[in-house]
């Protein structure tokens, strides 16, 4: 072995790989069944969406192992009429809209807000803060019923606003952004300060840039939280105008009956879209969600 | 005070920052810097600030108001604590007996945890009279009040049961060891984590097929390679106890027995379908906490252990599992808060047949306002539910933070 001690060569067996063993051979077994596991059910979506009617009734395995597991043609019409019968281009249209006007909203106000509780002092701040904190454990359910009051209130019943503008602040992305904020060094933003730039423009030229990563993870956690909410779209909208695509989902899988293949296809739908992006981003994602769970 | 003041810059060659306010420099220049910088500071606080209050503050409060009224889709007479009464029934006995109680519990866990031994023998008799009149009292406050929001807390904390503590262990199981040296470990977090990602109504809907009735559903081909017979699974409103061991369950006349009896049962087919679920899109996600969390444990900690002689399982049990005391205690409190709150899988893979042995009070809510739009009444009910939230929050900080180790 031509290596300096402590240095193997680099092999497909380097220092960070031991040598399989039966142990290491379990540990693989493990974490390849929980990872099947994980995998197995959107496989099962996948070729169900895949089945023509009568194949989801006759041809059915539990495990991917059998051929009876998959269709025996892909019937690609499947989500064409998914499509057009759930009129999905709609709802889709009123998710993406949804999210985007959201995410916007939650991280310019996130960001302001996150900023002055971790670099300004002002008096209240404390006692502010803890405010924001308290309002974490309220359960959507005690919202469900004023919020709905407050929104018809202000002629925002079945629109846009509804939707959106409630969910366009959040104490916990504040929470998240202030975390990161505050490791921001003070000196940076001193020195802009002394400089003689104001706040906001130590926030958007010094904060921000460095803040990259927690600026996604807020961004993304609000993207998935409005594409995937269900009970105050339910609540808040009466027309299709501006109804999610889960609103779409739920009522397709209550109109189309025992069609399983159709709903199957309208749930690749959905699920598509978010699954995507994950994988382009998936590192980012990864990290984004870890971070979340930081308890400051 | 503020963590900007903690925060303390990293070192660097020239120390000599801008004066720190309240310093040494003129006061006014000071004081007039003091006022801008609370200018912009609520300048910059304030959307948040007007969103949070009109849309997560104020409704707080409304609700409270509207629970007084008798509200169908507009006001209706104002009927003062009627709703509480069709919620708890209108003898007052029964529900002073279940509130003192409940008191008496909390006094007794204080008396317990204090070190002189008289002090106990006394907490310990109190608890035992306190649980007994829990048993007596809170049969007779859901039959006289509406036993359908009683169900559904039952259902709720079957649910919290059965979910949190599994999805903590499982978690923090898959943590560790993908926190081995092996190879993709990024390909199995992304994959472990796909279930949490993916929009809930879709993957509930895969749900629903794969834990149908059908005898050739996925359950039922499963449990049929052990010798099953097929199941009802999400259309099953019976109790996972009588399925088990094949009886059916006795009819106990007196309103009390007949209470723990159905707790007895243990929680529906239906409802553990659902924790199949829950298992399955949260344990991912408490796996990826628990790897940050273990990540930020010093190795050399582990050294020393092994210096002194301690094995895997021991320095498991004196390293690791006090140390991610922390990040058990975050996933506990988010975990149970999050089963209270839980709405759109429950929603979508609740059936019929189940006979909302599978609703919890976030759907039993929901449909009161929804689909019989009684406002009033919703709102009264989730003031109780709040409360009851507020209560496990409080409980869980004092007793869980109290034994968390924070690392440093």
């Amino acid at each position: 072995m031509g290596t300096e001690d402590g240095m193997p060569l680099r092999g497909k067996q380097g220092p960070r790989h031991p040598r399989p063993t039966a142990g290491r051979v379990i540990l693989y077994a493990v974490l390849a069944l929980g990872g099947f596991a994980c995998v197995l059910p959107f496989l099962s979506m996948a070729s169900t969406a895949l089945k023509s009617s009568a194949e989801t009734i006759t041809r059915v395995s539990p495990l991917p192992f059998s051929p009876d597991f998959w269709p025996s043609v892909f019937r690609w019409a499947n989500f064409e009429e998914a499509w057009t019968r759930a009129s999905f281009s709609l709802y889709f249209r009123n998710s993406l809209i949804t999210a985007a006007v959201t995410v916007a909203g939650v991280v310019v106000t996130s960001s302001l807000a996150a900023y002055a509780f971790a670099k300004i002092r002002f008096p209240g701040s404390r006692s502010a803060f803890a405010v924001l904190l308290a309002t974490l454990i309220i359960p959507e359910s005690v919202y469900l019923v004023p919020n709905f009051i407050i929104v018809t209130r202000l002629g925002w019943y079945d629109s846009l606003a509804a939707l959106t503008v409630p969910f366009m602040a959040s104490a916990f992305y504040i929470f998240l952004l202030r975390q990161f904020f505050a490791q921001v060094p003070n000196e940076l933003v001193e020195s802009a300060r002394i400089d003689g730039a104001g706040h906001a423009r130590s926030l958007v030229s010094i904060v921000l840039p460095l803040s990259g990563a927690p600026l996604f993870t807020v961004a993304f956690l609000a993207f998935i939280g409005s594409w995937n909410s269900l009970q105050w779209p339910l609540v808040a909208t009466r027309t299709p105008r501006w109804r999610p695509i889960t609103v779409g989902l739920t009522t397709f899988i209550s109109d189309a009956g025992p069609e399983n293949q159709l709903i199957m296809a309208g749930a690749v739908i959905a699920i598509l879209p978010v699954i995507l992006l994950y994988f382009l981003a998936q590192k980012q994602f990864t990290e984004a969600i870890a971070r979340s769970g930081i308890k400051g | 005070m503020d963590s900007a003041r903690l925060q303390e810059p990293p070192h660097g060659g020239f120390s000599q920052g801008p004066p720190r306010s309240g310093g040494g420099a003129g006061r006014g220049r000071i004081s007039a810097r003091r006022v801008r910088d609370a200018l912009s500071a609520y300048l910059f606080i304030g959307p948040s600030a007007l969103i949070i209050a009109v849309f997560g503050i104020f409704p707080l409060f409304f609700t409270l108001y509207i629970s007084l009224f008798k509200w169908r889709l507009t006001r209706g007479g104002f009927v003062g604590p009627g709703n509480y009464e069709t919620l708890f029934g209108a003898n007052p006995l029964p529900i002073l007996a279940l509130a003192a109680s409940i008191i008496g519990i909390a006094v007794a866990a204080f008396l317990l945890r204090q070190a002189a031994a008289g002090r106990r023998v006394g907490g310990l008799a109190l608890l035992a009279a306190s649980v007994a009149g829990l048993a007596l009292s809170l049969p007779l406050v859901a039959s006289q009040g509406d036993g359908e929001v009683f169900d559904s807390l039952r259902v709720t904390i079957w649910y919290a049961i059965l979910t949190v503590p599994v999805q903590l262990a499982l978690g923090l199981a898959i943590a560790m060891l993908l926190t081995r040296k092996i190879r993709g470990r990024q390909t199995f977090r992304v994959l472990y984590l796909l279930p949490y990602i993916a929009p809930t109504v879709a993957t509930a809907s895969i749900f629903e097929l794969l834990f149908s009735l059908r005898p050739d559903s996925f359950a039922n081909q499963l449990i049929g390679l052990a010798g099953a017979r097929p199941l009802q699974w999400l259309q099953e409103p019976r109790g996972i106890i009588p399925l088990l061991f094949g009886m059916s369950a006795p009819q106990p006349s007196g309103v009390v027995s007949s209470y723990w009896m159905g707790w007895a049962q243990g929680p529906s087919l239906a409802l553990v379908s659902i924790v199949f679920f829950s298992w399955w899109v949260f344990v991912g996600y408490y796996a990826l906490i628990y790897i940050n969390g273990l990540g930020s444990i010093p190795r050399q900690l582990y050294e020393a252990a092994e210096v002194d002689g301690a094995g895997k399982v021991r320095s498991f049990f004196s390293v690791t599992l006090p140390l991610l005391s922390p990040t058990t205690y975050f996933l506990t409190l988010l975990g149970v808060i999050g089963t209270f709150k839980a709405f759109t899988h429950l929603y979508v893979l609740r059936t019929a047949a189940a006979a909302q042995t599978a609703d919890p009070i976030s759907v039993q809510i929901f449909f009161t306002f929804f689909r019989k739009a009684q406002l009033g009444y919703a709102s009264a009910t989730s003031i109780v539910l709040f409360l009851i939230v507020l209560g496990l929050t409080l409980i869980q900080q004092r007793t869980l933070e109290r034994r968390v180790t924070y690392g440093d």
